[in-house]
């Protein structure tokens, strides 16, 4: 199979843990992970990108990944944080080119890592930003500097942790139209906050208490039953062209 | 091979092109003058010439400037390298071997060494000062480290515990060893460079450049781990184990100049700052202009020790008034950026 696949993943650190977590995402799919604050939607992911240490298989194009080095996991996995605090102001160009670290090593950037990097900063519209100080951009220009930084990693899967977080309603809209265009040839695995938007994706997880309450079809997911259940709050669920509207019910 | 990636680092960023060559010759010219000011004055015309004449200029060349305007050089390119290296790998620019503790714990080792063997034992001296300087810098470590982050207030603070621990084990052992040796290690401990034979050229420079060139050679790895680990770790770094090696060889570096000179203050720390200033802070170019504006400044700061009094003043006293008030103007700006 093309894709990512899951089996029995388990993670635990003092009282928290998330169990038993399976699920596949085929090549060119998108996998949007849902669930309140604390459920573990950013433990899983820093699982699955191999920054925390998790017992359980994971598989990319039915390879396993147990008996992979550093690096030859990050020309497999590219990871988006969800927050990144800048230490330095270094240019966007410097930033992106990090990506290469896993196909280089300790050898150092040449032009040609020089032009990945610019090919993929024009693919997502900021090619203008790349001689600027990474410091002095706005939430939505850091976020896809950083997915740019991934991409040049040429992963087989992206994860990205929040990736619409501190975004306004435009820039959402647009980073859903970029993984699209994006999950051509990979595999995205993404959290979200908001039902809506995560009916943009193909599939998504449900999360609670670190266990999977639903995983499926997004269209099948997304339903007031299962919402109410992982939210605690009423929701109303309106369907409209195979898309999923999520409104609260505040009354 | 160094100056080529050097200029071709600079090539790419068209901002800091006139640097390019300044920051070569820089060293280069202060080199020069340093050896051609002084008591006994030596025209720079005259400089090559002298070299191969039995004269006096011959003997103050060779015997006294010389040997101390490399080892000035060796100092300040270790310094600059080591702090530069030091403050992208831990994210923080206030770190430096200086604060960080690594000074006062090689200071320890080397004062250790002479007083239990006395003075000249450079093989016993040099690794007694990198031994205590990598104990300082793991304690700083574990001791700023909590829940698995350096928090920038942490890292200073957990410095200052530990530089004020050694300094106190250096003054016990002051107090305990025998008065002529107490002088021995009270002349040493002041930063200094008027005693500087070729001889701890010699034994220092080895172990100097080896902590230098490593740096350099890390410098692209060195930007992945300024990144953050969690993010480094995606990168495809091994984060635990080159963060370790960068912190092992600017303590080798720090420790075997430090053993020779003793604590010359701030210059770790302020070189980064002054080149960060005019090339920017991507390890790339940083680190091999920190090596430049290192020697330059180190040069400089000894002929103004030699020749601002009298008699000359320890330079370490020259780097400290140059280097306080640099400081304050960095934390009042990173106060300003914090808050």
């Amino acid at each position: 199979m093309n894709g990512v696949r899951v089996e029995g993943l388990r993670f635990s650190y003092r009282d928290f843990k998330i169990e038993n977590i399976s699920f596949e995402v085929r090549k060119g799919e998108i996998l949007a992970i849902l669930g309140p604050n604390g459920s573990g939607k950013t433990t899983l992911l820093k699982c699955l990108a191999y920054i925390l240490k998790s017992q359980g298989c994971i598989y990319v194009d039915s390879f396993d990944l147990r008996n992979c080095n550093r690096r030859e996991l990050a020309r497999i996995l590219g990871y988006v944080p969800q927050m990144h605090v800048p230490s330095f102001p270094y240019r966007v160009i410097d930033v992106v080119i990090a990506g290469r670290a896993p196909h280089l090593g300790f050898r150092t950037p040449t032009k040609n890592d020089y032009e990945v990097a610019m090919r993929t900063l024009e693919k997502l519209g900021i090619s203008d930003l790349a001689e600027r100080p990474y410091t002095h951009l706005s939430g939505g220009q850091l976020k896809l500097v950083l997915i740019a930084r991934a991409l040049v990693q040429e992963p087989r899967v992206l994860l990205l942790d929040e990736p619409t977080s501190n975004l306004d309603i435009k820039n959402k809209i647009l980073l859903y139209r970029i993984l699209r265009d994006i999950s051509e040839d990979i595999s995205v695995i993404l959290s979200e906050h908001d039902p809506s938007l995560a009916s943009f994706a193909d599939k998504v997880l449900m999360m609670k208490d670190g266990r999977i309450v639903s995983f499926g079809k997004s269209s099948n997911v997304l339903n007031e039953k299962t919402l109410a259940e992982v939210y605690e709050t009423k929701l109303h669920v309106i369907k409209n062209n195979g898309r999923v509207h999520v409104i609260p019910a505040v009354d | 091979m160094v100056s080529m990636k050097f200029a071709q680092s600079f090539g790419k960023s068209s901002g800091s092109l006139k640097y390019k060559f300044g920051l070569l010759f820089l060293p280069l010219l202060f080199f020069i003058i340093y050896l051609s000011v002084g008591r006994y004055h030596l025209s720079i015309v005259e400089l090559p010439s002298s070299l191969f004449e039995e004269t006096i200029e011959r003997s103050v060349l060779l015997n006294i400037r010389l040997p101390r305007a490399i080892e000035a050089m060796l100092f300040g390119a270790c310094m600059g390298v080591s702090g530069a290296a030091l403050q992208t790998t831990l994210r923080n620019p206030l770190v430096s071997p200086y604060i960080l503790g690594i000074s006062s714990g090689a200071a320890f080792g080397a004062s250790l060494s002479i007083a239990l063997f006395g003075a000249g034992y450079f093989f016993l001296t040099q690794p007694s000062a990198i031994l205590f300087a990598l104990i300082a810098i793991f304690l700083t470590l574990s001791m700023a480290k909590f829940r698995g982050q350096f928090s920038p207030i942490s890292l200073i603070l957990a410095g200052i515990i530990v530089s004020a621990l050694f300094s106190g084990l250096l003054s016990l052992v002051q107090i305990l060893v025998e008065p002529e040796k107490t002088q021995t290690i009270v002349a040493w401990v002041i930063g200094r460079l008027h005693t500087i034979t070729w001889g701890d050229v010699f034994t220092s420079a080895p172990l100097a450049i080896f902590g230098i060139f490593g740096l350099l050679i890390l410098r692209w790895r060195i930007f992945l781990l300024s990144m953050g680990d969690e993010e480094a770790k995606a990168l495809g770094v091994d984060v635990e184990r080159e963060g370790m090696l960068v912190i092992l060889l600017a303590s080798i570096a720090t420790a075997s100049v430090i053993s020779v000179t003793g604590i010359i203050g701030w210059v770790c720390l302020i070189s980064p700052h002054m080149t960060r200033f005019l090339v920017g802070s991507n390890p790339k170019i940083l680190l091999p202009s920190s090596l430049s504006v290192g020697a330059s400044f180190m040069l400089l700061a000894d002929l103004i020790s030699r020749t601002l009094w009298t008699f000359e003043i320890p330079v370490g006293i020259i780097t400290t008034l140059i280097g306080a008030p640099v400081f304050l103007y960095l934390m009042r700006r990173a106060m300003y950026e914090w808050s």
